[in-house]
Order: C-alpha cells, then sequence, then structure tokens
C-alpha cells in the first residue's frame, strides 16, 4: 500500500480489519449459549451496520476495457456499489488507500484441483484455511471451478461460496469415437425435430384447439437445453479434425460450443469463429505436428491470437490445474496471469489476455452475473497489484471476495519478503522488514520474528505470541524509529524470513 | 465438622484426648498446589472419610490426631484429572449417530487402571470409542472393585466427532431436527388429548356424573437417541466435539446454526495442525480445549508453535491430556506440562489445566480437581516441583487413602 502520509484514512485501516474480524466473530458469538449475552448483541448491532469498504486512488481496470487512473471504486455489503473519479465516500467507510497501484476483478480458474481442501459438496467439507488457497488468492484467482462446482475462495468461510454447481455441461465428440459421434447426432436431431414439431403445434394450436402437443418421449434433455440455448456444451478436443467437426455440428444445430484444449484450433479458426466457439487454451502447450500429415498441425504460440483474431472467445487456463510447490514453477494455477502473458506473447491483444482469465472464464460458466469485471451491482471480487497484472514482476497486494479482504500480501509468509510493499510512495527506498510489518495485519500464521540475539533465552513460541497484542495498533507509523533506522537488523532478519519462508 | 471447632482450640483442650472417630488424619504440607493456580505455604489438611475437613495456613492441629508431616521440599498437589481417556476400555465403535451409549456400561475394574493412579491420575473421564457421535462419557475413579464403585458420575459429556463432510455436520444437524420432530409429535398428541378431555367433560356435562376422574397428560417418552438432544438444549448434558484443524471449527459453527447449548472442544494436535487460525474465535467463546502439552509447526515450516499457550492467552479454559492415551503418556505427562511452561506457558494456567479445569469440564468441579474445604481428598506428594523432570511423585492419596508410593498413613 502506498500510503499518504498525514491523511486520516491511514489509521483507519486496522480498525477497518478489526470490525472486519469481530463481525467474523459474530455467527460464534451468537451460537455462544454458555455465560454473556451482551458480546453476542452488540455483534449483531454491527452486522445490521452496512459495511462500506472503498478503495481510493487506484487505477481500477474494469476487465471490459475501462481503466479508470486515480479513482475509487466503493463496496457496499460485498458488491460493487460505485466507482469512477466523483464517488462520494461515506464517513463511516473503511478507506484502503492504493494509490500507485491497480484494481482489477478477481481471476477466475474454469479449472482447479485442491483449492478447497477437499471436493464433493464444498459446503460441507470444505478447508477454507487450506494452505493451497491462500496460494491461489495470492495468484489473483478469487473464483475456481472444482469438480462441477464453481466457488469462491472465501477464506475462513465455510458458507456462501458456491456460485453455480453446473459448471460444465460435458459432450464427447470425437471422431475416435464414431459411435459416440452417431449418438450425439441422433440426440441432437431428435432434439431439433421435437422443437420443430413443437414450434409447429404452438402456431397451430392458435386455430386448432384439438392439436395435439408433440411427445417428449425419447428426447435427449440435455441436447434440448442445448439448442434452446440454456447450456454450452463443452467438448474436450485438441485434433483439427475434431474440432473441425465440432464446429461444424455446432453450425449445423446452432449452438456455441465450448472447446477444451484446442490446440489446433489455429489452423481452423475461421470454421471455430463461425460456430461461435470459446476456446479454452493453454497458451504455453507444447505438442509437435503429426508428420504424417500434410496439413499444418502442431501446438503454436499464435494459437489464441488466431483463434480470438477469428472471432473466438479465448479463455487461458495453465497447464497443471493444482498448486504444485514441488518441481520446476510456473505451469501451475500460481501462474494463471503468466499464462494468459504467454498468449499475449502470442499477439493477443492485452485486454483480451485480461479478459481470458476473468470475464470470459465467466462466461463459460454461466456466473457473469456476478463476477468476471467491475460494474456496478456486481461481486465485490477484487484485486489489488502494484503493477500490470499480466507482467512477471507483478504481485497480488490483496485479494478481496465478496468485499472482504481474505488476502494480503504482507500478512502471509509466503511473498511477503520479495519487494516488500512499500511504507509510503514517497519513499519507496526505506524498505520495511516484511517480519516487523507482518503481524500488523494480525494473521495467526504470519512470520514472526526469530529473535536474533538472546534465542537461548527467550522461548520463541513466546515471543510469537507475545507480538500478537500489537496487531490491533497502527503497525505503519512512518515516525516509528525502529523500522527504519536499523538496516543491518532488518536485512538479518529478511534473510530468516526467505529461509523460513522456503 | 464437628471436629473443626476441636481443632482450632487445639492446644488449650488439649488435655482430655478427644476420642478419634472414623478415618481421620492431617497433611502438614510446605507447599501445597491449590489446583486453582494458587499456592499456599505450611497448610495443614484435616481429612475425614476422604474428604478434606479444613484446610489453613499453620492450624494448630489436636493431639490425637494422625499427622502426615511432610519434608521441606515435597509439595502437594489436587490429583490429576484426565477427562478423556479409553485406558481400560476395549473395543470399537460406530461411525454413526448413537448419542445414548453410555462409555459407563463398558467399564470393568481391571489392572490397566492402576496406570492412572500410578502416575498420579485420580478422576478419569472415559468416552464412548467410535466416529460421528458415539455416546456419552463416563467420570471414573481408577480404583475399586465393581463398576458401580467406580464410577463417580455417569453422562459427563456427549462426545461429538465433526469433521469436515457432510455426514458429520449431518449427525450433529438431524439429532436436533429429530427433537424438534419429537416436539412436534408430543404437541400433536396433546392437542388429541385435550380434545378427547374436552369431549369427555362435555359428556360428563349431559350425564352430570360427579366422578372426577382428572386425567393429566402423560407425554410420549422420547425415543432414546432423541434424549441427549433434549439434555443438551436444557443444559443437563455438554458435548466435546472433537475437531481437527480450523475448518472443521468452522463447520462446526455452521453445523450448530442457530442452536443452542453448552459445547467444548477436544483438538488432537498434530505436528502442523492449523487451529491457530481460529485460536481466538474459541478464545472469544471460553469454552475448555482439550489439547495434549506439545509444540506444533505452522504448517509448511519450522516455525513452532506453542498452542495450549496461545489457546489459553486468547480465553480457552485449557484441559491438557497426556501426549498418548496409554501408560507412557500418564508418565510423561508432568514432565510434558513442563516443557510448555517452559515455552511460555502460565504455569498457573498449566495446573488448572490438569487439575481443576478438566474436573470443572465434567462438572465435578465442586467436589474435586482442587483442594478446599469439602472436596474429596485425591492429592499427590512429590519430592519438590511436579513439572521438574527429576522430581518424584511420592505418593498418590485417593479419597483419603495411599493408593501409590511409599509412604505409609
Amino acid at each position: 500500500m502506498h500510503l499518504r502520509p498525514n491523511q486520516q484514512r491511514r489509521t483507519s485501516r486496522p480498525t477497518w480489519l478489526l470490525m472486519a474480524a469481530s463481525l467474523f466473530l459474530a455467527p460464534t458469538a451468537l451460537a455462544n449459549v454458555s455465560i454473556d449475552d451482551e458480546p453476542a448483541e452488540e455483534a449483531e448491532a454491527e452486522e445490521d451496520k452496512e459495511e462500506v469498504l472503498a478503495l481510493v486512488g487506484g487505477e481500477i481496470h474494469t476487465g471490459l476495457g475501462g481503466v479508470l487512473r486515480d479513482a475509487t471504486i466503493l463496496v457496499r455489503d460485498g458488491k460493487i456499489g460505485a466507482f469512477g473519479y466523483d464517488v462520494d465516500v461515506p464517513e463511516d467507510a473503511e478507506v484502503v488507500d492504493v494509490s500507485g497501484m491497480r484494481v482489477y476483478p478477481g481471476l477466475i480458474a474454469v479449472g482447479s484441483f485442491g483449492l478447497f481442501g477437499s471436493s464433493g459438496n464444498l459446503d460441507d467439507s470444505v478447508d477454507p484455511y487450506n494452505q493451497n488457497m491462500t496460494l491461489a488468492l495470492a495468484a489473483g484467482i478469487t473464483t475456481a471451478v472444482d469438480g462441477n462446482s464453481v466457488a469462491k475462495l472465501k477464506r475462513g468461510h465455510v458458507d456462501g461460496l458456491v456460485v453455480s454447481s453446473s459448471a460444465f455441461e460435458t459432450m464427447s465428440y470425437s471422431n475416435g469415437n464414431p459411435q459416440g459421434q452417431l449418438k450425439v447426432e441422433g440426440d441432437l436431431k431428435g432434439a431439433a425435430d421435437y422443437i420443430r414439431a413443437y414450434r409447429a403445434w404452438e402456431q397451430e394450436k392458435k386455430s386448432n384447439k384439438e392439436a395435439k402437443e408433440p411427445s417428449k418421449k425419447g428426447v435427449d434433455q440435455k441436447s434440448l437445453r442445448i439448442l434452446r440455448g440454456e447450456v454450452r456444451p463443452r467438448f474436450n478436443a485438441d485434433d483439427r479434425t475434431d474440432l473441425l467437426e465440432i464446429a461444424q455440428l455446432a453450425q449445423r444445430y446452432g449452438f456455441r460450443p465450448i472447446i477444451n484444449g484446442c490446440r489446433e484450433g489455429w489452423t481452423v479458426a475461421d470454421e471455430l469463429g463461425r460456430a461461435g466457439a470459446t476456446a479454452i487454451v493453454t497458451p504455453r502447450t507444447r505438442r509437435p505436428k503429426d508428420e504424417s500429415l500434410l496439413r499444418e498441425g502442431g501446438s503454436s504460440i499464435e494459437n489464441a491470437a488466431t483463434l480470438y483474431s477469428h472471432g473466438v472467445n479465448v479463455v487461458v487456463v495453465p497447464a497443471s490445474r493444482g498448486i504444485s510447490l514441488g518441481g520446476i514453477v510456473g505451469q501451475d494455477l500460481l501462474h494463471l496471469p503468466i499464462e494468459a502473458g504467454f498468449a499475449i506473447r502470442g499477439g493477443l491483444p492485452q485486454l483480451a489476455g485480461l479478459r481470458s482469465i476473468t470475464i470470459e472464464a465467466a462466461r463459460v460458466l454461466g456466473v457473469d452475473y456476478r463476477i468476471g469485471s467491475i460494474e456496478v451491482g456486481k461481486d465485490a471480487d477484487l484485486i489489488v497489484t502494484d503493477g500490470d497484472l499480466l507482467h512477471y514482476q507483478t504481485f497480488v497486494q490483496w485479494a478481496i471476495v465478496d468485499g472482504e479482504i481474505v488476502y494480503d500480501k504482507q500478512a502471509e509468509m509466503f511473498f511477503a519478503h520479495i519487494r516488500p510493499r512499500p511504507e509510503t510512495a514517497l519513499a519507496p527506498a526505506e524498505r520495511m522488514d516484511s517480519g516487523e510489518e507482518a503481524p500488523a495485519d494480525a494473521p495467526a500464521d504470519a512470520p514472526e520474528e526469530e529473535p536474533a540475539e538472546d534465542a537461548g533465552e527467550e522461548p520463541v513460541i513466546e515471543e510469537s505470541g507475545g507480538e500478537e497484542p500489537e496487531a490491533n495498533e497502527d503497525p505503519e507509523d512512518p515516525e516509528d524509529p525502529e523500522e527504519s533506522e536499523d538496516p543491518e537488523e532488518s536485512e538479518e532478519s529478511e534473510n530468516t524470513e526467505q529461509t523460513a519462508g522456503a | 465438622m464437628i471436629l473443626s471447632p476441636l481443632l482450632l482450640l487445639g492446644p488449650i483442650a488439649a488435655a482430655p484426648a478427644a476420642p478419634v472417630q472414623g478415618d481421620l488424619f492431617v497433611i502438614k504440607a510446605p507447599r501445597v498446589e491449590l489446583g486453582d493456580g494458587e499456592v499456599m505455604e505450611h497448610a495443614v489438611i484435616l481429612v475425614e472419610d476422604g474428604e478434606i475437613v479444613t484446610m489453613g495456613q499453620d492450624l494448630p492441629v489436636e493431639r490425637g490426631i494422625p499427622v502426615i508431616e511432610l519434608e521441606e521440599g515435597q509439595v502437594v498437589m489436587p490429583g490429576l484429572v484426565n477427562p478423556y481417556s479409553r485406558v481400560g476400555m476395549s473395543g470399537g465403535g460406530y461411525n454413526d449417530s448413537r448419542p445414548q451409549v453410555m462409555a459407563s456400561a463398558e467399564l470393568y475394574p481391571s489392572a490397566a487402571y492402576k496406570a492412572f493412579f500410578e502416575n498420579g491420575v485420580t478422576t478419569v473421564g472415559q468416552y464412548p470409542a467410535g466416529q460421528g457421535i458415539p455416546g456419552q462419557a463416563v467420570a471414573v475413579r481408577p480404583k475399586g472393585d465393581s463398576a458401580e464403585e467406580m464410577i463417580v458420575e455417569d453422562g459427563v459429556y456427549l462426545k461429538v466427532v465433526m469433521r469436515n463432510n457432510s455426514s458429520a455436520k449431518r449427525n450433529l444437524r438431524d439429532g436436533f431436527e429429530k427433537a424438534d420432530d419429537h416436539l412436534k409429535k408430543v404437541e400433536k398428541e396433546r392437542e388429541k388429548f385435550d380434545k378427547a378431555q374436552a369431549k369427555a367433560k362435555g359428556d360428563k356435562k349431559k350425564s352430570s356424573s360427579k366422578s372426577k376422574s382428572k386425567e393429566t397428560f402423560v407425554p410420549p417418552p422420547a425415543d432414546p437417541r432423541v434424549q441427549p438432544f433434549f439434555d443438551l438444549r436444557e443444559g443437563k448434558l455438554r458435548a466435546l466435539v472433537s475437531i481437527r484443524n480450523a475448518a472443521s471449527y468452522e463447520h462446526l459453527i455452521d453445523a450448530i446454526g442457530d442452536e443452542e447449548f453448552e459445547w467444548h472442544l477436544r483438538v488432537p494436535l498434530t505436528r502442523d495442525i492449523d487451529v491457530f487460525h481460529v485460536a481466538d474465535k474459541v478464545g472469544e467463546r471460553g469454552c475448555f480445549v482439550l489439547m495434549e502439552p506439545l509444540i506444533t509447526l505452522v504448517p509448511g515450516t519450522l516455525r513452532q508453535r506453542n498452542l495450549p499457550a496461545e489457546f489459553e492467552r486468547a480465553g480457552a479454559k485449557l484441559v491438557l491430556l497426556p501426549r498418548t492415551d496409554s501408560k507412557a503418556g500418564f508418565e510423561s505427562f508432568l514432565e510434558d506440562v513442563g516443557v510448555m511452561i517452559g515455552a511460555g506457558l502460565d504455569r498457573k494456567a498449566a495446573v488448572r489445566a490438569i487439575t481443576h479445569n478438566p474436573a470443572t469440564f465434567m462438572g465435578l468441579g465442586d467436589r474435586l480437581g482442587s483442594l478446599s474445604e469439602g472436596k474429596r481428598a485425591n492429592l499427590l506428594i512429590f519430592s519438590g516441583d511436579p513439572f521438574q523432570p527429576d522430581t518424584k511423585l511420592d505418593a498418590v492419596m485417593l479419597d483419603g487413602k495411599f493408593v501409590s508410593g511409599d509412604m505409609d498413613q
């Protein structure tokens, strides 16, 4: 956070966090039967109060093309209440100064595993303190598909996660399975015939009351829903032949396919574009062409760009849908924006790159009415970054889900030590030690200072516990001499941080 | 209490040696841990029939009363209370909801119980095995010839296992739902009964018979599986919910919803458990938290945490359990607690966490778990500070009788 000195808003942030914490406790307090009723009442009163959060001074990227510099976003009760240049910030609003930073809609991963701790009924099985969830938030992901559910990464909450329980309607239509192809085509034809007969009946009904409604018997319901436009089928296809056949099928029956993989899509981009397809691609996929064939094939770094220029909407996913802390990094969900960056490297326009991991992803999941862009009335799922989201150097500083800050880079141990957030925008050279700032936002697992000198005397554990009360104080007081005066000490403890963090 | 004035008169009325009746004796101890965290120096404890009758500093003692005079350096502490053990019990459990099961049904005296009192545990809570809602625990004195003799109190808590899955949450929700269903049923029966009564009344008026057989409505008895949930609501029973991580706590809160009953937490500490995320919330509730004296690590790191100390500081009422539910665990228990004190756990809190708190948790705090007038004479005599590794447990007294150690009565 680039803090502006001598502004009232500075002090408000910790209080705001405090309030968030106490609100968090409200259900607990209500469930408490044993002793005091007073805190419960207090909590109730606080819950009634409208929560207003204002992100002030940031560069807002709406995800739909709009960029507003030095603008304000107002979040009311978890929804985006207003944004723009002359937004009235209510007096009781909790203000976060994000000047110098960018605000984007939260990213959406259209495939994931391991972010919610377990699968199945997420409301009953999620582990909202799962490390992978925190890491995914650090990557800017605020919503992910798990199994066939679209769910939010609401850290610390077990309810209200699931946005949709039917992310995809998967169909198989592959050249390798002609029988299956016949079945799909037959089902679609049956459904199309039914729809035609139904329309005819609707017309006939007007003049002839005796007209018989066509029988639904034997009509494939899934195909019916697809042809009625209620759902878009998803196909897994990479091969040119398969892609072509899917595109033709879609055009024949008039639906818009979602194609997962789409590796050779660039060779038939015009057909896919005509079919109104959306492609879910992994720009860094590498696969040589089949040399036995004369035609073009294999993977291409330009795949996303070519598809896009032919009217195919592009959604980007990384090669691995999980989060891996071993092996070579860079291909998992932690690098979703980087993956979109590779599509840009291949020629995809910047904006399409951003859309490929936000609004387009929301669209294929059918949840774009709630998430995927910064629009008034949508869910306040936002990320604040210290630079261009698609740049490799950029870090997510805060992630906000439903109006609540669920990730703060400086409060988690993962990346706090890498380019720590400067204390003030005016003096970025004065680096703050991450370890000292970390407990500021009072996460229980914040990295705490190892006592450097008297480690033998004072137990480490005591130290960690003792620091916790400080969490409530304003930690970022620029006049605090302790934090900036001793560069050697801060350097040293930073090293400890890195070792421990790694 | 007849004896206490006598005791106070002491030296004056010493001449006629009072006839010592019953099992009466005095312990003179240089230092007594009272169990609530406080310490009494130069304490005199008068015990009659296994109960502490009087206790105070430097009280004069009536001649004729046998005195156990402890040596300088010896420390008296209340007998340890372990509210969560299955030592001495066998068999497995089920994975569903059986709240009516009583652990006391499994109870039988065996040599295994020696492991308790030989290591200073004078009261034990024994719970039924199983996942889901396995049943109700029993408070036991670990010495006795029959199960009846051992039982201190039955149904001290209902064990509930909370996991991050729908079946665990359903067990709890369903229990209360069934209780509601039963209430509806009772209401229906009552209506039926009232109607029948009114009708009978009308009939009587017509016949103008004077016989007044005023029947009272007897509600149909609740299913034994449902009754414990009524008991929970009415405060007759408390629940002990075993959670595995911070997420299970959130799921527990979600499953409880608006239901109001007394519940406490069992948090089996594992090496990299993440319950610190909810320490503040648990502290806010102020419930009992049962955990092991164990230093844990922040997941994925080598950063150490003293979770018992953190929960205690946050406001939870700490109860410490041996690291393993076995003889070996009991043997190293006090030393393990000592390590936690060394690592920042408040010493007074640590004493409470092994005596007064577990007793209070089981609803026995007015009878045992601390040393004061009216409490059972369950006490331990140590050669020094109980938490020092070189300290020896010299003797264990259970209900006023030495049951272990090398001291004579």
